[in-house]
């Protein structure tokens, strides 16, 4: 009898997620959690509502308080004003960013891909020593190399160009180390396969390992991406005509000379960061997987 | 009978070693190349630079041996920057990793939604520098920004925020934390996803409460991805210059002056190469030994 009793009492399916699981004792901490939770969330957003609504508010209104998240009288006037401002060529300095962007990306996965093919499934002598001799320049910080790189941009007269800002990246090593990874994963069996229908070693770099890793490449690519966009300090001391600005540049030279108007400053920052928004919603999955498998930082 | 050709031998001859192994090395050709003229030959060739009084304006450029080294031992700014920059990266790693542990450990247990918070969590993570700069320097303005509305609101007196030294370093921290510790959270998250979760059914069952847990079996596993995060969080935040750089220049006074903002003002301002190259291998050096303490500390092996 006491033992039927025992099977009587609630018992909590620990394999369904807390919200699912129909105890009263937790559904309280599945509240409490939220409470704690969403404060946080509010804090993420409130600073990118405020730079939005604060791009379209008149200029006579963004020193308002209240602060108003939706502006009363809604206007593109900042939004008109930054494009036609002759000084401040943000079109041009968008463009920038999206050729300098979109070449690391290429340029990036290109060499990367290649180098990791060669490292994480080809066999020669010498292979494990020149991955450690490169994986060992991770510990060396790339502020040390800016100043040298500066000086051979220079005597190579590439300051103030596109090359300036793509070609250094081709050095970049955390691909190579990512991609190795996942191509070792790839199970041999298929590239044995590829061989005897007389591939050879590019062809199934190629068509065999290449397509099998989509899911890495784009995560790479995205990260690369966003990294190139949003850099600030090579692109400030290897440019200086105001014409081959990137955004990130752009945006700091109107926060320091004297453009005092709000909404300007802000409507500049939501046009650099509405693409990085769009590329963050559509591939949010790549990234946040990239992170979470990789600890890929994506800056 | 007739002869072979030497055409006919080399049929079924094996190819030579070197043949074969030939395109393995084309692949890393490509790589090699950028290898060396953008990183290990700049590291190389940056030492170099920092033996002399390397003026990038002057044709002539004098040996000094390890005078810029001496020069930076002796260099008030620099302990002062470096003091700041310490300062700034204690603040901002242990606020991420604060933040981030406590935000991982609640969206671990699946609440309502908690898709859309992590993704909200990483939302400030992908944006530029230059971006947040802007943002937050209007947030904390002093006469119309959003915290002194807020203070305003709720009946305390108003402050300048980034105008004074008391406030300044801790508010670039409190910036810079807005900003990443969606990074750091993603990656606890990962690692408490990879906990067992038959080590806590049968904790539960041998009566350990939830703090229990939490401090014996969540903390301990959790040590490896703490010694990552803290690792590159605080090489990522020693190398400050954005923030500071758009919302201070420095200021109030040099009380936010960073390490890497005065290797920007030794290397484009006043054009010394070789001091500011000096500057960078100090920066290194400090790095890794940060590094090598935090290995010491929180390395070691996890058992299951």
């Amino acid at each position: 009898m006491a033992i039927e009793t025992r099977t009587q009492e609630p018992t909590v399916d620990y394999s369904l997620p807390f919200w699912k699981r129909k105890t009263v004792l937790h559904r309280i901490d599945m509240a409490v959690i939220l409470l704690l939770l969403i404060p946080i969330a509010i804090a993420t957003i409130l600073p990118l509502a405020y730079m939005f609504s604060q791009a379209f508010t008149p200029e006579d209104q963004v020193r308002n308080w209240p602060v108003e998240y939706i502006p009363r009288e809604p206007t593109l006037d900042s939004f008109k004003l930054l494009v036609t401002w002759p000084n401040l060529p943000i079109m041009r300095w968008m463009l920038n960013s999206f050729i300098v962007s979109t070449s690391v990306t290429a340029l990036v996965l290109t060499i990367n891909s290649l180098t990791a093919y060669a490292f994480g499934r080809l066999e020669f002598p010498g292979r494990d020593f020149l991955f450690i001799f490169v994986l060992t320049t991770l510990m060396i910080p790339g502020e040390v190399t800016l100043i040298p790189t500066f000086v051979i941009m220079r005597r190579l007269e590439w300051l103030d160009t596109y090359n300036a800002l793509i070609w250094p990246a081709g050095a970049g090593v955390f691909g190579i180390f990512l991609l190795r990874q996942f191509f070792q994963s790839i199970p041999r069996e298929l590239e044995d396969a590829a061989i005897i229908d007389g591939c050879g070693k590019f062809g199934t770099y190629w068509r065999i390992v290449l397509p099998l890793s989509r899911s890495a490449l784009i995560a790479l690519g995205i990260f690369t991406f966003l990294g190139s966009w949003n850099d600030l300090f090579w692109p400030l001391i290897a440019l200086n005509s105001n014409e081959m600005r990137t955004l990130p540049v752009g945006l700091s030279i109107l926060q320091h000379e004297g453009y005092t108007m709000q909404g300007l400053g802000m409507a500049a920052a939501a046009l650099t960061t509405v693409p990085v928004l769009i590329l963050y919603g559509i591939f949010q999955r790549h990234i946040i997987q990239g992170v979470m498998v990789t600890g890929l930082t994506g800056r | 009978m007739a002869a072979i050709s030497p055409e006919q031998r080399r049929i079924g001859k094996p190819m030579p070693r070197w043949r074969k192994l030939l395109p393995n090395y084309l692949f890393l050709v490509p790589y090699f190349v950028f290898f060396f003229l953008f990183l290990a030959g700049p590291n190389v060739y940056g030492f170099y630079i920092s033996l002399f009084n390397w003026d990038i304006l002057l044709p002539n450029k004098p040996y000094l041996g390890f005078g810029n080294y001496q020069e930076l031992w002796l260099d008030k700014l620099w302990w002062l920057s470096l003091r700041n920059t310490v300062l700034f990266a204690a603040l901002t790693v242990g606020g991420n990793v604060l933040l981030g542990l406590f935000a991982s450990v609640l969206v671990k247990q699946q609440p309502p939604g908690h898709q859309i918070l992590r993704f909200l969590f990483y939302t400030p993570v992908v944006l530029s520098v230059a971006v947040m700069g802007v943002i937050l320097a209007r947030v904390f303005n002093t006469e119309f920004g959003l915290l002194n509305y807020y203070v305003d609101l709720v009946g305390l007196s108003t402050q300048k925020w980034l105008g004074e030294q008391r406030f300044v370093i801790p508010i670039l921290s409190l910036s810079t934390v807005w900003w990443t510790f969606g990074f750091p959270f993603l990656v606890f998250l990962a690692g408490l996803l990879n906990i067992p979760e038959p080590i806590y059914e049968a904790a539960r069952i041998d009566g350990v409460n939830r703090l229990q847990s939490f401090t014996h079996i969540t903390l301990p596993l959790l040590k490896p991805v703490t010694l990552f995060i803290v690792v590159t969080q605080f090489i990522a935040h020693f190398k400050v210059f954005g923030q500071m750089w758009i919302m201070t220049l420095g200021g109030p006074g040099n009380s936010s002056y960073s390490v890497v903002m005065y290797l920007y003002d030794v290397g484009w301002r006043f054009f010394r190469m070789g001091y500011a190259s000096s500057l960078a291998f100090g920066l290194a050096a400090i790095i890794l030994v940060v590094t090598l303490i935090n290995f010491r500390f929180l390395g070691g092996r996890v058992e299951y």
